[in-house]
Formats: C-alpha cells, sequence, structure tokens
C-alpha cells in the first residue's frame, strides 16, 4: 500500500528526473506551468512518467485535464489507490 | 536575373576525431584513424560487421532542457556544429531571426537511436501509451535541422535533405541555390547522423560492410585498396555557413572559398550499384555549372566508401573525366563513412587542404586495387596548390552529388 508521503516522494522525482526541477520547488501550492514551467507536451511526458511510476494508467483519465498544482497530482494519485481499495 | 555568387565563411564540426574542427584536421593530419571496435555488437545475430568511427557526445547539457528534450544524439550533433560555425563566421544573434537566414540540413534517416527506442517501447505488448511527447521530435528525418533551427531562432528556410551518403552535399547544393537565387543571405548548410548498430546493419545485409577487419579496426576502411572490404559508418555532423557574396564582403568575413558549381541526378539504373556514367554526367554537369573544364581541377575529394564495386565506378568515372593528372583521395580510412554528414564534414576537410596547399592522402590505400587504377590516388601527403576541388557523393538509391568550390583571391 502507498501512503501519501511515499506517492508525494515518487512524484517529485519524477518530477527531478523527468523536467529537471530542483527538490525545493517542489511544494504542493505551485502551478506546473507557470510555477514549474511544464507545457503541453511535457504533460504527455508526465503522465507517461506517473504511468510508470505508479503502475497506473492514466492516458485517457478526464481528470489528468484539470491537473494545475503539485497537490493536484498528489490528490489524483492518492484518489486512484483509494479507488482500487474499493 | 543575374544570380548572386555564394561563399563559405564558417565551419563546425562534431566528427569521430573530435567534437570540433581543429580536433578533426589535426587528426586527420597525423593520419589518426577513429575506426574502432564496437563493444556489444556482436549480441545482434547476422551482424557480421563490428567495427565503427563513434563521435563523443558531450557537454549536450549546456543546452537548456525545453530545447535539449526534443533532440537526439544526431541533433546534439549538429547543434554544436552549427554553433561552431557561426562563431567561425561571426555572426551575431540577432541577424538569425530577420528571416533572411536559414538552415538546411540532411541525414540519411533521421535519428536511428531515437527510432529504435521508439520501437522497442511500442511493439513488445502493442502498446503506445508508454511513447513519449518527443520521440517524434527525436527521430523524424528533419530532426536535425527542425533542433537547429529551434534552438537558434532561425526564422527563414528550414529544410532537411535525406539521399543517404549525399544527404549534406545536396543540403549544400540546396543552400547555394537559394542564396543564387536571392531567397536568403545565409543558409547554414550540412549533414548529421548517428552510428548505431541498424545503420551499420542495413548496410551488412547488402554485403557492403566491411567485416575482415573487426580485430585490427584501424586498418578499415581502405577506399580504392587491393584489399579492401567495404564500408564502416561513422557519425557526427558537419555545418557550413555559405553566404551571398557581397553580404560576406560587406561585414569583412573570412572566406575559405565559392561554391563555383554543382550538380546532382539519379542513375535510373539501379538503386544499390554505383554507376560510372552516371556519376562521369553528374561531374560533367557540375563543372559546366562552374563554368570550369576538367584541366582546371587541382584536387578531388573523392567519395570513396571502399566497397567492391562504388570504388572501381568512381575511379573509372574520374578516369574517364580526369585522366591520372588530377590528385585524388579520399578521407573515410579517418573517419569512417559518416554517410548524410560525410558531404559536409569532408569539405571541410578539404577546405582546411586547401587553405594549407596539402593533399591529405587516402588513410589505409596501400596497394592501389588493379580495378582503381589510372587516377593520381594520393598516398603521401603532397604539396599542391588547390585554386578549385570537387568534392563528390555518390549514394544508395543511385543518387549522386558534385560540388565545386574555388578559391577567391579578394582578400
Amino acid at each position: 500500500m502507498t501512503t501519501e508521503q511515499e506517492v508525494i516522494t515518487l512524484t517529485n522525482q519524477v518530477f527531478e528526473e523527468s523536467f529537471e526541477i530542483e527538490k525545493e520547488k517542489l511544494q504542493p501550492q505551485m502551478n506546473i506551468f507557470e510555477d514549474l514551467g511544464l507545457d503541453s507536451l511535457d504533460v504527455v511526458d508526465l503522465v507517461v512518467a506517473l504511468q510508470k511510476k505508479f503502475g497506473v494508467k492514466i492516458r485517457d483519465d478526464e481528470r489528468v485535464r484539470s491537473i494545475r498544482t503539485l497537490g493536484d497530482i498528489y490528490q489524483f494519485i492518492l484518489s486512484l489507490k483509494t479507488e482500487w481499495k474499493s | 536575373m543575374q544570380l548572386k555568387r555564394v561563399v563559405i565563411t564558417g565551419v563546425g564540426a562534431v566528427s569521430p576525431l573530435g567534437g570540433d574542427v581543429p580536433s578533426l584536421i589535426e587528426g586527420v593530419e597525423q593520419g589518426k584513424s577513429a575506426v574502432q571496435h564496437m563493444e556489444g555488437w556482436e549480441q545482434y545475430t547476422g551482424l557480421r560487421s563490428l567495427v565503427g568511427a563513434p563521435a563523443e557526445l558531450k557537454d549536450e547539457k549546456s543546452i537548456p532542457r525545453k530545447s535539449r528534450r526534443s533532440m537526439g544524439r544526431m541533433s546534439f550533433f549538429a547543434v554544436q556544429a552549427t554553433q561552431q560555425a557561426l562563431t567561425d563566421a561571426g555572426l551575431q544573434q540577432k541577424e538569425l531571426s530577420s528571416g533572411r537566414v536559414g538552415c538546411v540540413i540532411g541525414s540519411t534517416m533521421g535519428g536511428a537511436e531515437s527510432l529504435n527506442d521508439a520501437f522497442e517501447t511500442m511493439l513488445p505488448e502493442k502498446d503506445l501509451s508508454q511513447l513519449t511527447s518527443m520521440r517524434f521530435f527525436q527521430c523524424v528525418s528533419h530532426t536535425a535541422a527542425m533542433n537547429v533551427s529551434q534552438y537558434l531562432g532561425l526564422t527563414g528556410y528550414v529544410m532537411a535533405t535525406s539521399a543517404a551518403c549525399a544527404s549534406a552535399s545536396q543540403a549544400l547544393g540546396v543552400g547555394y541555390d537559394i542564396i543564387r537565387l536571392g531567397k536568403q543571405d545565409v543558409v547554414l548548410c550540412g549533414g548529421a547522423e548517428e552510428l548505431h548498430p541498424t545503420v551499420t546493419g542495413s548496410f551488412d545485409v547488402l554485403f557492403a560492410t566491411s567485416v575482415n577487419y573487426n580485430d585490427i579496426p584501424h586498418r578499415t576502411p581502405r577506399p580504392f585498396d587491393r584489399e579492401r572490404d567495404g564500408l564502416v559508418c561513422g557519425e557526427g555532423s558537419g555545418i557550413l555557413v555559405l553566404e551571398e557574396y557581397e553580404h560576406a564582403l560587406m561585414r569583412k568575413a573570412k572566406i575559405y572559398a565559392e561554391i563555383a558549381g554543382y550538380h546532382t541526378c539519379g542513375s535510373g539504373a539501379h538503386v544499390s550499384q554505383s554507376n560510372k556514367d552516371a556519376m562521369v554526367f553528374c561531374l560533367r554537369e557540375a563543372l559546366a555549372s562552374a563554368h570550369l573544364s576538367p584541366g582546371e581541377v587541382d584536387y578531388i575529394n573523392a567519395h570513396a566508401t571502399a566497397t567492391m564495386q562504388g570504388d572501381k565506378e568512381e575511379a573509372e568515372a574520374i578516369r574517364d573525366i580526369f585522366g591520372d593528372e588530377v590528385p585524388v583521395s579520399g578521407l573515410k580510412g579517418y573517419i569512417g563513412h559518416t554517410l548524410g554528414a560525410s558531404g559536409s564534414l569532408e569539405l571541410i576537410v578539404s577546405l582546411a587542404m586547401m587553405e594549407k596547399g596539402l593533399v591529405y592522402p587516402t588513410l589505409n590505400l596501400k596497394t592501389v586495387s588493379p580495378d582503381c587504377e589510372g587516377i593520381h590516388h594520393v598516398m603521401h601527403p603532397l604539396a599542391c596548390d588547390i585554386r578549385v576541388m570537387v568534392k563528390n557523393c555518390f549514394a544508395f538509391g543511385g543518387i549522386n552529388a558534385a560540388l565545386v568550390c574555388k578559391k577567391i583571391n579578394h582578400q
């Protein structure tokens, strides 16, 4: 079972490894576009990286479109885990 | 309509002999071979040629992530070579976005490594969901031209030629024509290529590669030699700044040479077999476009891949036009066959020969093969006042290209 802290750690790893963003910037309130500098192409790669990191399939999940902050991603992944559990 | 004159005002290179032009020229001058045994290639069943001439990929992290993410190996080479060429030419950043500066950069098939990785990701489970957004940009056939233009902010013509081993030569020819027509003032031209087992493999299945020197790699390829047994693939990028003559004069640029003539043509005969008659036609047309006769040519930089048939046909074509008067040498013994980059990397070395008044010999040519006799093979460094030279490129697909350059004496 992945804990909330594990979700945060693994998600932050994706941002460090795939988008070369410094650890200090990885705060939940950070907007992934305006604060962390991602663009639409990066979102494609973010989805691929998250799928690989968490072993999930989210490419066609409509909720991806509403992600704005890093915190949104933590919550989205946690909600997936909850859905799986139920 | 009065056509413009076109001159070369800058050069840049990443080659198997090093990451810049001086290391390339010094390596050739010292008779170094960059060919080596390729570790790990034994795992490919059926791949008989285990040699290659790799270039070193370095400092790519200095390119910002958003520019870097769309670049595969060959685009890094092309970007670095282009930056060197621009510095050499002394062109300013503000000129690049004037709409009057473009680029034409060719390759055989785009980024082989990225293409291979894309298939390895997708095919085992027939699943596209793990493909990243950048695979397309890293492997398409215009990846080098696209990345160079985006990274440098070029807003002029952006084109990519793709004619295998004639790709760079055609890029230079297209750049030459664009400037002659007055459409651009400056065009950054050349080619880029990457070494990969799938690339060597594609020649290997055609029995066109060198297979007898896997344990003594520096002795192959052997252009025009009796013991030649095929080509050795290499990688890198060579970029030249082509510039309208008056534009270059106005900014007091160093001029390496003037492009005096160019021609490209198909053989219409066979996809892989070189064709002497088509080569002769291409060379004669290139000379005619330069308003020069064969007797006015001082040096020929041969395509000379060291394949059995290609070298024979090229030697016959040269003999038919030039006899045994004009010095001929090839450079693939030093850097392998850099395929889509060979036309530009080898032209850069040829320009150095022109500047130094010295012809570098064909490395590994020890005994001229009987079927390549009758031309003036340069087997040792040869002092030579090169005022006019011809660069040959003859590609799979029966595509030929010849470029004529001449010294310019205004300075």
